[in-house]
């Protein structure tokens, strides 16, 4: 059979992602909860400073809501607060209880409020035409920052939750496969599973956008 | 390579974790699947796209809210820890199992309780001091029951009678008092009548 020649450009793939997580971030993190634990004020200051920006983040592009995003991170963190206690060092890394512990608020949102968006669908609908004939100038794939923002944040939103938190978690977050499997509870092999399949819907919900990848 | 094991590897290729030969068999396939090759593409172009997004940043307040919110800050965790002196294990047990018990509105139900069974007691005529196991024979707290409300209604009859002659006594003087001409005649015919009366 004869092999089809495709541009080694193309396939000449540099992960974007970070291979291995320094060890001196985790120690850091050990170290904050250890001091928050023996009762240091500004130890926990410094554990809301360092993580609010990965929770809220995980948030807002889970749920595509500013005021949402904000009222979440500041339940995480109050549970966080009530909870510190339950943190082994031994049994995992602080981001993985940390981002686990989101996850669940996220999910029990998720659940809480499914009724408001069965209704809001509707106008999504009306609003997706409105938006495939006003995309025309993405078709150059130089987008600013913010839209590409804009776009991912509504083509995220048409993921299941399952796809979508593992895409939030890898793409953005850029967790390792173990603690994502760790934090979702499921195995490795279904993480990439999922991300596959959620690249995959997430690259036909951007093209239906007009955006060219 | 099957387009399982293609699907398997695509993360770790995406990744550039793939050894060398792994990384040669997975892009051998692709000239020959469609299907694969657009996945490939999908995930490659998604996982670029990634790129152009800038992080969600907090707003700067949401911080101040949240420490705003755990106002006691770290001190209150150390406060929940368990650096407090150990519980002895009489306080563990105890403690534990009648904890519940020692909440007002159980402290109180139960006073309710006991008071109430102390006024069907005296009802019934049970002295709890000289109690024997024969008197909570139902029959005989039935027998008790009934004979001390037939008392209880014999002593209303009889105070209501009582009350009944009494102003009549009293209205009947009151009528002598007034009227002057009966008084030497009528006190015996009255006597008389209260006789026969009672």
């Amino acid at each position: 059979m004869a092999t089809v020649a495709i541009p080694a450009a193309k396939w000449s793939w540099e992960s974007p992602y970070p291979q291995v997580r320094t060890t001196n971030s985790l120690d850091a993190d050990v170290q904050l909860v250890e001091r928050c634990l023996s009762g240091q004020e500004a130890a926990w200051e410094d554990l809301v400073r360092l993580h609010t920006r990965r929770v809220y983040s995980i948030c807002y592009r889970f749920t595509n809501s500013d005021p949402e995003a904000q009222d979440l991170t500041q339940d995480v963190f109050l549970r966080v607060f009530k909870n510190l206690r339950s943190f082994r060092a031994g049994e995992g890394l602080f981001i993985v209880w940390l981002t686990r512990l989101t996850r669940n608020l996220l999910i029990d949102h998720y659940r809480r409020t499914r009724m408001d968006r069965a209704t809001e669908s509707i106008e999504d609908q009306t609003s997706a035409l409105e938006e495939n004939t006003a995309a025309i100038a993405r078709t150059d794939g130089m987008l600013a920052g913010r839209e590409a923002s804009e776009l991912l944040q509504a083509a995220l939103q048409k993921l299941s939750p399952e796809l979508r938190e593992t895409v939030i978690l890898r793409d953005l977050e850029e967790l390792e496969y173990r603690e994502i499997a760790k934090i979702l509870n499921v195995p490795e092999g279904t993480v990439k599973s999922r991300l596959n399949r959620g690249r995959a819907e997430l690259a036909k919900a951007l093209r239906r956008q007009k955006v060219r990848l | 390579m099957t387009c399982a094991e293609f699907e398997i590897l695509l993360c770790d290729y995406v990744d550039g974790t793939l050894r060398a030969e792994e990384k040669t068999a997975l892009e051998s396939h692709l000239p020959g699947c469609a299907a694969c090759k657009q996945l490939a593409e999908d995930v490659m172009g998604v996982t670029a796209f990634f790129e152009r997004v800038p992080q969600a940043e907090p707003p700067a307040e949401l911080m101040t809210r949240i420490l705003h919110h755990a106002p006691r800050g770290p001190g209150a965790i150390a406060e929940r820890l368990p650096s407090d002196p150990p519980r002895s294990w009489g306080k563990r047990i105890f403690g534990g199992i009648f904890q519940s018990w020692l909440q007002p509105r159980y402290v109180m139900g139960m006073a309710m309780t006991i008071l109430s069974f102390s006024m069907l007691a005296r009802f019934a005529h049970i002295e709890p001091r000289q109690l024997r196991a024969s008197d909570l024979d139902p029959v005989k707290v039935w027998q008790g029951i009934d004979d001390h409300s037939h008392r209880v209604y014999d002593r209303a009859m009889k105070y209501y009678d009582n009350l009944r002659l009494v102003i009549e006594i009293q209205s009947r003087l009151q009528e002598w008092t007034n009227d002057p001409s009966q008084n030497g005649a009528a006190p015996g015919a009255r006597t008389s009548e209260r006789g026969s009366q009672k």
